[in-house]
């Protein structure tokens, strides 16, 4: 698993490469309780090369969204391979968090 | 004697069987021959008694004899010698059996022994003779029975000295023995024992004959003083004071024998003790391993100190070394490092880094020894702009150094000794000294055994606390599992509506795929299945609340959306931040030949529809449980009702079985799954469920470790009972 930032004025893009497992959440959550990432106000998250993630991996995301949301930053995931868009929905993560297919569209979505 | 052999036999027959004595096992056995030995001494000081009064009353009456008819003439040789014998083992017995009482090291009280329980008889002996001497010179009367008094009194002394004497150096020269030095030994006891016949046969051992065997057994002593490990292990004070003891030791050899030396046929006794040859070679040996032990004692004493600092560098090699086994903290083996190699090198300055964390610039001062923290810095930045602070350095010579001649340092040699493996350093020590060439290459290499012993160690005791976490994890992980398999149920309620089959298997870490049932009226039943996100102990606690919650709120027996709704806000008050659970909950009504149910974030429900022969998956809405927690999540789950028809099959599973995946890392998929119903609905639900477990298993391989739980339960409505 590897995680790696870009800034782009106000917004992060956390590109997620590999496989969110149980051990590799424990980077992800360090990645996102940084204080930092509180002063932008979009959060990008490229999937493209996500290949899988475990219910670990979505209790990451899950603890975080309502902080995100209290804060008024925008999480957005795109580029989302199938099967792990499959997971999300599954779980209904769909309705809750926002998912869009390219880079464009949540740029586009993040600006609004 | 005959007495006396009985007794020697048994013995040393038990002596024998008891030095195979390991553990306190034969506690009988070593009471009763606790109970033999005491029996034994007390037997032997009795027999020492009786012999030496009757020796005493037979000379006292020979000499009266001889007083009045002059003659030299005594009147029993043969029954003096046997008593004079028997005397002589008695006292050499009970000695040997009280000597076994000494062991251990401390080697100066073993000398204290024979001085203060043999040396002082010497001692006592001459004071006995002054008084005589004094009473005859000033009444100037001679008195033969007096003076045969004090010689036989002085004999006693002599053969109590020279026993106890005799029995203290054979367990000093049998220390650290070998099995040719115990035989020698051993030999040479029963050849100096066997010289007592002659004294009892009244043979003279002077004449010519026995000569050169007196000489042989003079060299084999000779050879026998040679063995003096002892005095080794004496450090420099101890030796000081061993020779105080020896020379006291060999005085009072020195005055029995010239007691006895002196008054050899003399006219004026009627018994002469010098002629016991016993007496003169247990002598002889006596005096002659004093002698040797004062003179090893006095030349190795200026070497002692070399010996001492090499031994106490060995204990504490040792001392590191099981410093894991004493389960020591580093903390620890630090202060043993620093202790050892200050004394070790006499370094007159030291101090000792340690590196916390894997940053190299936390620097703990964990030690510090007659050096300023303000001389430390001063060395450290010169090492800095040297640029050699953390590699082996050696410099014996400061002052020709311009940088170190310009700190003006009290000292003049400096070692650096880096601590560190292949791929981690410690710290760093830092020994000064305040003389030339003090690092010499032999101290260097005793110095570097030392932090190479310290590294093993600290790695060692890492990897002990590694594993003993591993350890505490894999039991947690058994008792996860254990928790696990008590809260499925182990056999559903079989019944005429429907058949059902299960299948669970869990993951070595232990997923937290559950399932249950609740019979909420006769003809309905509520299934739940789940999976608690996170794995482990959390896991299965987790699992323990969701089953309390289902059973406790279907009490109530309520729809399956509502059943969402309340599980999710009970556990949002204790589920962790991280923590979701997914659900799904199915009730079946025979009567009305439908099911109810509700998805909370759980995989999708395949179903096979025999009336439309069609398989297909539920395609509902429904938000895992705990993701929102507060009201909000009502909007989030669906309720759906649908009416069954006979042979229809339902098959419920966790994401272990869709997730599954093969070498190719490949998914098994749903697909696939819905694949396998269309090819074997028509089965029995028991095979239906074999079916697509075979069909995993031949798509992930033979794996021993499954990454996640797997739970599969199919479900197949019979047709209606004819006697319905």
């Amino acid at each position: 698993m590897k995680i790696t930032n870009q800034i782009k004025d106000t917004t992060i893009i956390i590109t997620l490469d590999g496989e969110l497992d149980a051990s590799s959440s424990v980077m992800l959550d360090e990645a996102l309780s940084d204080p930092e990432i509180m002063t932008y106000s979009k959060i990008l998250v490229d999937c493209k090369d996500l290949n899988y993630i475990s219910s670990a991996g979505l209790g990451v995301f899950i603890s975080h969204l309502q902080r995100f949301e209290d804060a008024q930053i925008k999480l957005i995931f795109y580029n989302m391979q199938d099967k792990v868009r499959n997971v999300f929905e599954i779980l209904g993560l769909d309705l809750l968090m926002t998912i869009v297919s390219d880079y464009e569209e949540a740029m586009t979505i993040a600006d609004e | 004697m005959a007495k006396e052999q009985k007794f020697f036999l048994p013995y040393k027959l038990i002596k024998s069987r008891a030095s195979h004595f390991v553990s306190p096992i034969k506690l009988s056995t070593v009471f009763r021959f606790m109970l033999y030995r005491t029996n034994a001494k007390s037997l032997f000081i009795t027999a020492a008694l009786i012999s030496w009064s009757l020796l005493l009353a037979n000379v006292l009456l020979a000499a009266e004899s001889m007083h009045r008819e002059s003659s030299n003439a005594l009147d029993l040789p043969f029954v003096n010698n046997f008593l004079i014998v028997v005397f002589i083992i008695s006292v050499f017995g009970f000695q040997r059996l009280s000597a076994e009482n000494l062991k251990g090291i401390d080697f100066i009280g073993y000398l204290w022994n024979i001085f203060a329980k043999g040396g002082v008889a010497a001692y006592l002996s001459v004071a006995l003779y002054m008084v005589y001497r004094m009473v005859t010179n000033y009444s100037s009367v001679q008195s033969p029975l007096l003076l045969h008094m004090v010689y036989q009194v002085n004999f006693g002394l002599l053969v109590l000295f020279l026993a106890k004497a005799f029995y203290v150096w054979r367990q000093l020269l049998l220390y650290h023995k070998n099995k040719f030095l115990q035989i020698a030994w051993d030999w040479y006891e029963i050849l100096l024992f066997a010289t007592l016949i002659l004294t009892l046969l009244n043979f003279n051992y002077s004449s010519l004959i026995f000569m050169p065997l007196l000489g042989l057994i003079g060299l084999y002593t000779l050879f026998l003083c040679t063995n003096l490990k002892w005095v080794a292990y004496l450090t420099f004070n101890k030796k000081g004071r061993s020779l105080i003891l020896l020379v006291a030791i060999l005085l009072a050899c020195y005055i029995f024998f010239d007691f006895f030396y002196d008054f050899a046929d003399s006219p004026l006794l009627v018994i002469d003790y010098s002629d016991v040859g016993f007496l003169l070679l247990a002598m002889f040996f006596v005096a002659l391993y004093t002698l040797a032990s004062f003179l090893v004692a006095l030349f190795s004493l200026p070497t002692s100190s070399v010996f001492e600092q090499k031994s106490e560098d060995l204990l504490n090699f040792q001392r590191l070394s099981q410093s894991i086994q004493q389960g020591q903290s580093e903390k620890q083996v630090y202060d043993m490092l620093f202790e050892s190699t200050v004394k070790a090198s006499d370094a007159s300055a030291a101090w000792l880094e340690i590196f916390k964390g894997e940053k190299k610039d936390e620097i703990e001062l964990c030690h510090q020894l007659t050096i300023e923290e303000e001389q430390i810095k001063r060395i450290r930045h010169l090492l800095l702009a040297y640029n050699i602070q953390h590699i082996d350095y050696i410099n014996n010579n400061l002052d020709r150094n311009p940088g170190f001649r310009d700190l003006t340092l009290p000292w003049k040699s400096l070692i650096i000794l880096p601590i560190k493996s292949k791929k981690h350093l410690f710290g760093v020590l830092y020994l000064l000294k305040d003389i030339e060439q003090g690092f010499d290459r032999e101290t260097v290499n005793v110095l570097r055994t030392f932090t190479n012993q310290t590294i093993l160690t600290i790695e060692n005791l890492r990897l002990v606390h590694e594993s003993l976490q591993n350890e505490r994890y894999k039991e947690e992980l058994k008792i996860a599992s254990v928790v696990q398999d008590s809260l499925i149920p182990k056999k559903f309620p079989s019944d005429s509506w429907f058949e059902i089959s299960t299948y669970a298997k869990a993951a070595k870490e232990v997923g937290g795929d559950f399932y249950d049932f609740l019979q909420l009226s006769e003809s309905r039943i509520a299934i739940i299945i789940g999976d608690v996100s996170g794995k482990g102990i959390s896991a299965a606690f987790h699992m323990a609340q969701m089953k309390g919650i289902f059973h406790g709120l279907m009490q109530q027996d309520m729809p399956p959306s509502e059943f969402m709704k309340q599980a999710n806000s009970a556990l949002s008050r204790c589920l962790e931040k991280t923590s979701f659970i997914t659900s799904a909950l199915y009730i079946i009504d025979y009567r009305m030949k439908g099911f109810m149910f509700a998805r909370a974030g759980h995989c999708h429900t395949l179903y096979y529809n025999s009336m439309m022969d069609d398989t297909f998956y539920f395609q509902t809405d429904g938000l895992g449980l705990g993701i929102i927690r507060d009201k909000s999540y009502n909007n989030h789950v669906r309720e759906m009702y649908y009416d069954y028809n006979p042979t229809d099959v339902m098959v419920i599973y966790t994401d272990g079985i869709v997730e599954a995946r093969n070498p190719q890392n490949d998914e098994y998929g749903e697909e696939r799954l819905r694949y396998m119903l269309t090819q074997t609905y028509h089965l029995e639900a028991e095979d239906i469920k074999y079916a697509i477990i075979n069909d995993l298993e031949d798509f992930t391989g033979p794996t021993e470790n499954i990454y996640d739980d797997q739970t599969l339960l199919v479900i197949k409505f019979k047709p209606t009972q004819p006697s319905e």
